[in-house]
């Protein structure tokens, strides 16, 4: 479509599609993850958990959790959408019938 | 131009770059636009008693609100509030559709600067479409490098513009200016700059199309009584081209001159004749378009125009509904709840450890001592006093203090205290009350329970 053109865009792929939405939804829910988690939770009195000798600020600990959580939640709604994507076509067969 | 006299005329306006038609909706999108992003890029220069107004400092776990000092354990209130933004746009959304798509959304805004910049550098829409197809010249690499090097420096100030809202923003431009940034504030500078970068110069409404969950939410919000953008097809069809001159109702036709414009000016590239679809944001390019045409031709304006489903078949358009009061009720009830919350908070929060290391300690003269340490945070502004008090078991009293202790505005005092009883008193486990009293008001107290322990009688 011309306004496509101008706009300098072209229709997606479906596998662009999927790999866009995937790390988008999964990076607003790790967004939302990681307030949640460091409101309850301080980096500080996190990193002793792990490793006593282990000191790492609060800058890298919010990063560190963030991406955590990122990967985590790209990881469900990835499988998620590989699933869904390359379930069997007899099935959906059926259900439309 | 002003006067097109026949069907061919508009083939050749499909070339004009469709934004240029401006109008009534385009002008209110551009100071939206202006509003919204000059206020992003403003707020974190603003300062409030000497420190930045807005500040959510991650490293010391406060954010501060112009006179707010927030902590996490506030969280409760931050919590509410994103549900109260969220049913303002379920709100929002049943009276007036994508208002918030169209004109207010981050992706939607950045877009819209993003595009000026194109405009700017790389000319009108015909223009740019010949530039692309030409072969690499002096001109191409002129023009795309200057839209390239506004688009990178704008981002970059973005980015700065946002790690300003969690680091202060004067010391942060100093640091920049000696390019003395590093660490996680120069990655996650980069980090939002880059995003803007690809999102508002490249994916654009891709991302409304096929990334954002609201954009497929939102016709769950929907009813025949929500405004929405639409085509009059009763007065539109039959759709067909004809001279100006000619009395289309006589010839057995619509307004509809089928010059196509409102499919060309579509962000999303939908034909919104075609009728209501979830590409849609409510951008209303379409409606200044068809505007455009229709004042050429000396047609009515609102072709395309905001209605309601209900307006479009000649039914009465109802703003009072029951959905509206369900969203709007709920609305109140929360904003209400969360401003009394808010104005009546006591801004002191009082922690009482026990000293672990010891049960109790026997002293000469028969008296038993608990080692505790309070942890007074004072959520003010300003430094305040208070005075710590001890009550629970008779006789109590506390020792290694002073009657009273000062703490900073918006700072954590650690007080370690011991409290003392007569043993005649203290005797297993009892529940001890500390309280914390601001000495220049007398309602702003709070009262901590713990342990005091003594031999079992």
């Amino acid at each position: 479509m011309v306004s496509e053109e101008y706009r300098g865009a072209k229709q997606w792929s479906r596998d662009k599609q999927a790999v866009f939405t995937v790390v988008w939804i999964s990076f607003l829910s790790a967004a939302i993850g990681t307030m949640v988690f460091f409101a309850l939770f301080d980096p500080v009195d996190l990193s002793g958990v792990f490793d006593e000798d282990l000191d790492i600020g609060r800058d890298a600990g919010y990063a560190a959790g963030f991406f955590f959580f990122w990967v985590l939640c790209a990881l469900a709604s990835g499988v998620t959408a590989y699933l869904v994507r390359t379930a069997p076509k007899r099935d959906a067969k059926h259900r439309d019938q | 131009m002003n006067k097109p006299h026949s069907a061919s005329m508009y083939e050749s306006e499909k070339k004009i770059y469709p934004r240029e038609i401006g109008g009534r909706f385009d002008n209110l999108s551009k100071l939206a636009t202006i509003i919204l992003l000059g206020l992003f890029y403003a707020v974190p220069w603003f300062n409030w008693d000497e420190r930045q107004a807005v500040l959510f400092d991650l490293p010391a776990r406060k954010f501060h609100l112009i006179g707010l000092t927030l902590w996490p354990q506030d969280f409760p209130y931050l919590a509410v509030l994103l549900i109260i933004l969220a049913l303002s746009l379920f709100f929002f959304t049943a009276l007036a559709g994508r208002l918030w798509c169209g004109f207010a959304c981050p992706q939607t805004v950045w877009t819209e600067i993003f595009i000026w910049m194109e405009q700017w550098t790389e000319g009108t829409r015909s223009q740019r479409m010949k530039l692309d197809k030409a072969p690499w010249s002096w001109n191409k690499l002129r023009r795309k490098g200057s839209k390239q090097f506004l688009w990178i420096t704008f981002s970059m100030w973005t980015g700065f513009t946002f790690v300003g809202y969690f680091t202060p923003i004067r010391e942060l431009g100093a640091e920049f200016l000696a390019l003395n940034v590093g660490g996680w504030t120069l990655f996650w500078g980069l980090f939002y700059g880059f995003a803007t970068y690809g999102n508002a110069g490249y994916m654009r409404e891709q991302v409304c199309k096929y990334m954002c969950p609201y954009a497929r939410f939102q016709s769950a919000m929907f009813d025949k009584d929500t405004l929405i953008i639409s085509y009059d097809e009763q007065r539109g069809e039959p759709r067909g081209g004809r001279k100006r001159s000619v009395d289309h109702k006589a010839a057995g036709l619509g307004d509809c001159i089928d010059c196509q414009l409102c499919v060309q000016v579509c962000p999303t590239g939908i034909d919104i004749r075609e009728g209501l679809q979830y590409e849609c944001i409510a951008c209303a390019a379409c409606i200044d378009a068809c505007d455009s045409i229709m004042d050429k031709m000396d047609y009515p304006r609102g072709l395309v125009r905001y209605t309601t489903e209900n307006a479009l078949h000649n039914k009465g358009t109802r703003v009072l509904r029951p959905r509206m009061f369900i969203y709007g009720t709920i609305l109140l009830i929360l904003i209400a709840g969360l401003t009394t919350s808010m104005a009546t908070r006591t801004p002191i929060i009082l922690d009482v450890i026990r000293d672990r290391n010891a049960l109790y300690r026997e002293l000469p003269g028969d008296i038993i001592e608990n080692a505790y340490t309070l942890k007074v945070i004072n959520q003010n502004n300003r430094a305040r006093t208070f005075a710590i008090s001890v009550a629970g078991v008779e006789g109590i009293s506390l020792d290694g203090i002073s009657d009273t202790v000062t703490v900073d505005a918006g700072s954590v005092l650690s007080v370690p205290v011991r409290a003392r009883a007569h043993r005649d008193n203290a005797y297993g486990i009892m529940t001890i009350q500390f309280t914390v009293k601001a000495t220049d008001d007398e309602d702003a107290a709070v009262i901590e329970n713990s342990r005091f322990l003594g031999p079992t009688p």
